[in-house]
């Protein structure tokens, strides 16, 4: 198949060396494990009746799981991961009658698949059914004989939430609760992330209260920091199982990069175009096809293009989208499986769930953010016992471009950094009141909450717990579990609301980014437009609107440094902080663009947004700027490249997206009297990203002068140097001022 | 920067508020709401006579200490401390007597398993028509042996249990079980808080009848330390042969307090028989009233208008207040609201017997 198909691609007539790159990976016969000790009978007659045969990675986990560790297995999709842990936890359950297990997902229709899995393992295994969802949708007779009879509960992050506080009503449940499966681990980063870590920590606090000391078993997608981030998650060590053994087919990995249509070399052929191409080529050769594309818009129009071209398969391809009636989607399912469809347009917001099975080839219209996600949407090519073809389409975006030039950052070792921040201080609190309201809070609780004596006396002052003989207790006016919520950080939250219903809600700094009047929103998949932001009632109103523009607000930033928590000195003068800082941003317009330009400008009266959180900045010595200036190069152009391309990037490291940072350069800045780029979270007390660059600059910087000095084009593009949230237009911006200052300053902290 | 956000916090719950405030023109009444009998809603007019009152009482019991301004004794136990007050009343509960009751819920012959409208209807027809006669049937006679050995043991759980499954929760059959106990093992409760579940319980009232008179008893927070010293006392109450009856109890004061109990550790359990008088009320006097809200109850049903009373869902503020103020004033309406809903308790369990009596 493939050499034929490829020679084939460059005979045709829109092929313009648009292949970047092709990657084989190789297929790989599957290794053996073997475990410690046999299985009981009826788990080893289910193996054997079911044909599996365990891979080494699922035998390793097992066997560690046996002996007592805590285990996170990072193998890929479709690994066998779920068989991991799912039969250790029958293993113990059947021998101790009252043990019981707790299995996290990060949704619900997550929750419900496994659940169907537990079930037939149940079934088939001839056992009793001891598995139950306990969430939101569980109906209220039911409950009571979930809670008392099930030994496997599977919940959700949310619901838990809201659940322990009753926690005497799960008490046996409690004091028998040998083992939590967290899957989709790689999932609890960021604020989502940080918050859940809270959570698992107040439900082992109240374990330690009944007497159970559960083991935990996580399942991630390959994060450069498993030991880390399950370390964080949940305050215990892990062994790390990634060693994946199981069988895998080969695969051909395509990026594609639109080529440039403009002689500047600034602007490429719309992605759209390409990604229906290559959609029409596999569909004419035959191969089943699921394509990912960015909105439920382009999806449709994708599917009316190909449409088009053809001839008498066209009814053989379709759309598919969230939202669909499950009748819809069986539908689908069934046409899919008998080859009765042979394509599939998508938005990346497939539910994880959805049973499409496995087809010829994916393509992926623009790199989805993480290396993981664009992983995941690859998986869903491969039949296992032939070759499969997945094709990334580059847009002109940094990240996107700068794999196209460096494919080996892809394909090699992973980069990106789950993150979690134990320590921002709303995070914490909330979740310590939280917990006030569960048991009363003791010294020994400090293990669980960082800032423990500061936090409490705080919330004192404020008469929200108060000191008894039996601990601290909450004595607030409202419910924690309804202060706290696990999206967000801060008190402001502003609610999106679509039609008399609550569509999102967001944090203020995101809701002047994403949901201000006239704003484009993107919610899964589909498209709205912000009506209006209130900001005394922390609302806005968003109507459902096909729109073939998007917007991006601009803005203009101030920063204050508040204290310097630590500091580098790199020689020459180059200085690297980390530290508390104010941030003030002004939202004064936004723009309206269509893919390839601007087509108008609106001004925003939104008063300043100020917060205080974590940022981290680079002084560069004067010495580097007079080299920059003889040269007749703009220094400040050069320094505000940087700045943009260090955000462009930081993705790739600490797994956020762009939109998680923000930054400023200056080339005097009033704190440090000298030129210096700042980089700061967007959000209140911080959330770990700026912290995790400090640590990682060096390598954050190599990568932004390898993106910046490998883009194609002439003086700057948006796919190196230009930032969509840029407040001064743009303006200035030097690609090789940038060039040159990023590469006296990696010279020179070479030398130290 | 800790202090900036505890207040933010504390700034964030207090926008929370349990329940809204509806400007009506007049504070007319609401209609019969399926739900409606957890208040959390309340009339413009209500909310600013409560606001006045508020002011009043702090203006007028202004360094004043609690003893002065509400009789009663600092007691103590195992688990701690509170404020004890207590309260004689000229009334005492009707209820069914045990012959009475047997008489009553024996002649319901579904609650034999197997038993339904039709086969009820055909045996009576046939002259069976009390579960005593179907001891004589052929088919029967087991099931209406075990039942009654179940009544005469007076085994008063097993007997509230075979009842709750078989009837719906108003029946008034549920209410004639009330006859097996004696008159003292009935304990009227309710309590007042700091919100809805999550914060502590403020004030724990006990009615129960003690020869010819029903005694309030009431145990109070002068602080938030005093929980469990409160809510023990109230334990102490419980006992091998106790019932309780409660006002909406199902849905609030009964998890309530095994919550709290839950969060001390404090190893006790209220799972006892349970007459929540709301949902017989609801039954009884649908059409009559307006809504199922206990002062509308006492209002139509009793004849009893409140001068001056805290509506419930304020109570959580008041003693706010108090707790900041230090001003026993705030905590006189908080008591004397708890212990007429218990007066009014007993008596409408009461009256919910005479009228299904006279039925």
């Amino acid at each position: 198949m493939p050499n034929r198909f490829f020679q084939n691609i460059k005979r045709q007539e829109w092929y313009e060396q648009q292949i970047e790159h092709i990657e084989e990976i190789p297929a790989r016969e599957p290794r053996y494990g073997k475990l410690d000790r046999p299985l009981p009978d009826t788990l080893q007659g289910y193996l054997d009746r079911e044909g599996i045969q365990l891979y080494s990675h699922q035998a390793d986990a097992i066997n560690s799981i046996r002996r007592g560790k805590n285990v996170i297995i990072t193998t890929p999709t479709a690994s066998g991961k779920t068989i991991a842990f799912n039969i250790p936890v029958f293993e113990a359950l059947l021998k101790d009658e009252d043990a019981t297990a707790l299995y996290i997902y990060p949704t619900k229709a997550l929750t419900n698949d496994q659940l169907h899995v537990l079930r037939t393992m149940e079934r088939r295994m001839g056992i009793r059914p001891i598995s139950n969802v306990y969430d939101g949708d569980t109906p209220q007779h039911a409950r009571q004989g979930i809670r008392r009879a099930s030994r496997i509960i599977l919940s959700n992050p949310y619901g838990l939430h809201q659940y322990i506080p009753w926690h005497h009503k799960w008490k046996s449940f409690f004091q028998h609760l040998k083992f939590i499966i967290i899957d989709e681990a790689h999932m609890y980063r960021g604020v989502f992330g940080s918050n859940v870590a809270m959570l698992v920590r107040r439900i082992l606090r109240i374990c330690e209260y009944y007497g159970s000391n559960p083991q935990f078993i996580l399942s991630s997608a390959t994060i450069a920091n498993p030991e880390e981030h399950s370390r964080k998650l949940t305050g215990r060590d892990f062994v790390v199982i990634s060693n994946d053994g199981s069988i895998r087919e080969r695969k051909f990995f395509i990026f594609w990069n639109p080529p440039f249509i403009d002689i500047g070399k600034m602007v490429r052929r719309s992605p759209h175009q390409e990604t229906k191409n290559l959609f029409v080529f596999h569909i004419k050769n035959r191969l089943q096809t699921i394509c990912f594309t960015v909105s439920r818009q382009m999806a449709e129009l994708i599917t009316r293009w190909s449409r088009d071209e053809l001839g008498n398969v066209r009814d053989r391809i379709t759309t598919y989208r969230a939202g669909y009636l499950p009748g819809e989607r069986r539908d689908i399912e069934r046409r899919l499986r008998v080859r009765e469809l042979l394509g599939v347009v998508s938005t990346n917001a497939l539910e994880l769930g959805i049973d499409i099975g496995s087809l010829d080839a994916v393509i992926i219209s623009g790199y989805p953010g993480t290396i993981i996600s664009t992983w995941q949407q690859a998986g869903r090519a491969g039949r296992g016992y032939k070759d499969s073809l997945v094709t990334l389409i580059a847009f002109e975006d940094p990240l996107d471009q700068y794999f196209m030039k460096h494919p080996d950052e892809f394909f090699g070792r992973p980069h990106e950094y789950a993150i979690i921040d134990l320590e921002n201080p709303y995070i914490v609190m909330g979740h310590l009141i939280c917990a006030s309201a569960e048991l009363p809070v003791k010294e020994e609780d400090e293990k669980y909450f960082n800032l423990f004596e500061e936090s409490l006396m705080a919330l004192e002052q404020q008469d929200m717990v108060r000191k008894t003989p039996n601990g601290w207790i909450y004595s607030g006016i409202a419910r924690p579990v309804d202060i706290v919520n696990l999206n967000n950080i801060s008190d402001k939250i502003v609610t999106i609301i679509n039609d008399g219903k609550i569509l999102e809600t967001m944090d203020l700094p995101k809701a002047y980014d994403e949901a201000h009047r006239g704003a484009v929103l993107l919610h899964q998949g589909e498209t709205y437009l912000v009506e209006d932001l209130d900001l005394e009632n922390l609302t806005a109103r968003a109507i459902r609107r096909d729109v073939d523009y998007y917007t991006e607000p601009r803005r203009t930033v101030s920063i204050r440094i508040i204290n310097t928590e630590a500091h580098q000195e790199r020689g020459m003068g180059i200085d690297i902080d980390v530290g508390e800082v104010e941030v003030t941003e002004w939202y004064h317009s936004y723009v309206l663009k269509t893919y390839d330009r601007v087509i108008g400008k609106q001004p925003l009266g939104l008063p300043p947004l100020n917060f205080q959180t974590v940022g981290m900045w680079i002084t560069i010595p004067g010495d580097i700027e007079e080299k920059v200036r003889e040269r007749g190069l703009d220094f400040e152009g050069g320094i505000h490249a940087i700045e943009h391309a260090m955000i462009a990037m930081t993705p790739l490291y600490a797994m956020c997206d762009r939109w998680d940072v923000g930054g400023i350069s200056s080339p005097m800045h009033a704190d440090t009297q000298k030129p210096t780029i700042f980089i700061y979270d967007s959000y209140e007390g911080g959330i770990g990203i700026s912290e995790r660059i400090y640590d990682l600059f060096e390598r954050l910087l190599n990568a932004t002068l390898r993106l910046i000095q490998d883009c194609g084009c002439d003086k700057g593009c948006p796919s190196c140097i230009y930032s969509p949230k840029c407040g001064n237009e743009n303006r200035p911006l030097n690609k090789e001022a940038a060039i040159f200052i990023l590469r006296e300053i990696i010279d020179n902290i070479r030398l130290d | 920067m800790l202090d900036h956000i505890a207040k933010r916090l504390k700034d964030k719950a207090g926008r929370i508020r349990e329940y809204e405030v509806i400007e009506t023109g007049d504070g007319d009444m609401e209609m019969g709401r399926a739900g409606g009998f957890m208040p959390t809603h309340i009339y413009g007019p209500e909310y600013e006579h409560a606001m006045r009152l508020k002011e009043q009482l702090l203006q007028e019991y202004r360094d004043k200490s609690l003893e002065e301004v509400i009789p009663g004794e600092t007691i103590s136990n195992d688990r701690g401390t509170c404020y004890y007050i207590q309260h004689k009343h000229d009334i005492s509960i009707q209820k069914a007597d045990l012959e009475k009751s047997r008489q009553v819920i024996c002649s319901n012959l579904k609650l034999i398993y197997g038993i339904g409208e039709v086969r009820e209807r055909e045996l009576k027809q046939q002259g069976y028509h009390t579960i005593d006669d179907l001891v004589r049937h052929p088919r029967w006679r087991d099931e209406a042996g075990k039942f009654l050995d179940t009544f005469e043991s007076r085994n008063a759980g097993t007997l509230h249990d075979l009842l709750w499954r078989r009837l719906p929760r108003s029946d008034p059959l549920l209410l004639y079980l009330a006859g097996i106990y004696d008159k003292n093992d009935l304990i009227m409760f309710d309590i007042e808080t700091m919100g809805l579940f999550g914060r502590p319980i403020i004030l724990l009232g006990i009615a129960r009848q003690k020869r010819r008179r029903i005694n309030t008893y009431q145990y109070l927070l002068r602080d938030i330390p005093d929980e469990p010293g409160a809510l023990w006392e109230f334990v102490s109450h419980i006992e091998e042969n106790t019932a309780l009856i409660t006002f909406n109890g199902r849905s609030f004061d009964i998890p309530y307090v095994e919550e709290r109990l839950g969060f001390y550790g404090l190893n006790a359990s209220i799972e006892k028989p349970h007459f929540d008088v709301l949902h017989f009320a609801r039954r009884a006097f649908r059409g009559r009233v307006p809504d199922c809200r206990l002062v509308t109850l006492e209002r139509y049903l009793l004849g009893i208008e409140r001068k001056d009373d805290v509506p419930g869902v304020l109570v959580p503020e008041f003693y706010e207040t108090y707790l900041k103020t230090r001003n026993p004033g705030l905590l006189i309406p908080i008591i004397e609201h708890n212990r007429q809903d218990l007066i009014t308790l007993s008596r409408l369990f009461s009256r919910l017997y005479d009228v299904w009596e006279d039925a």
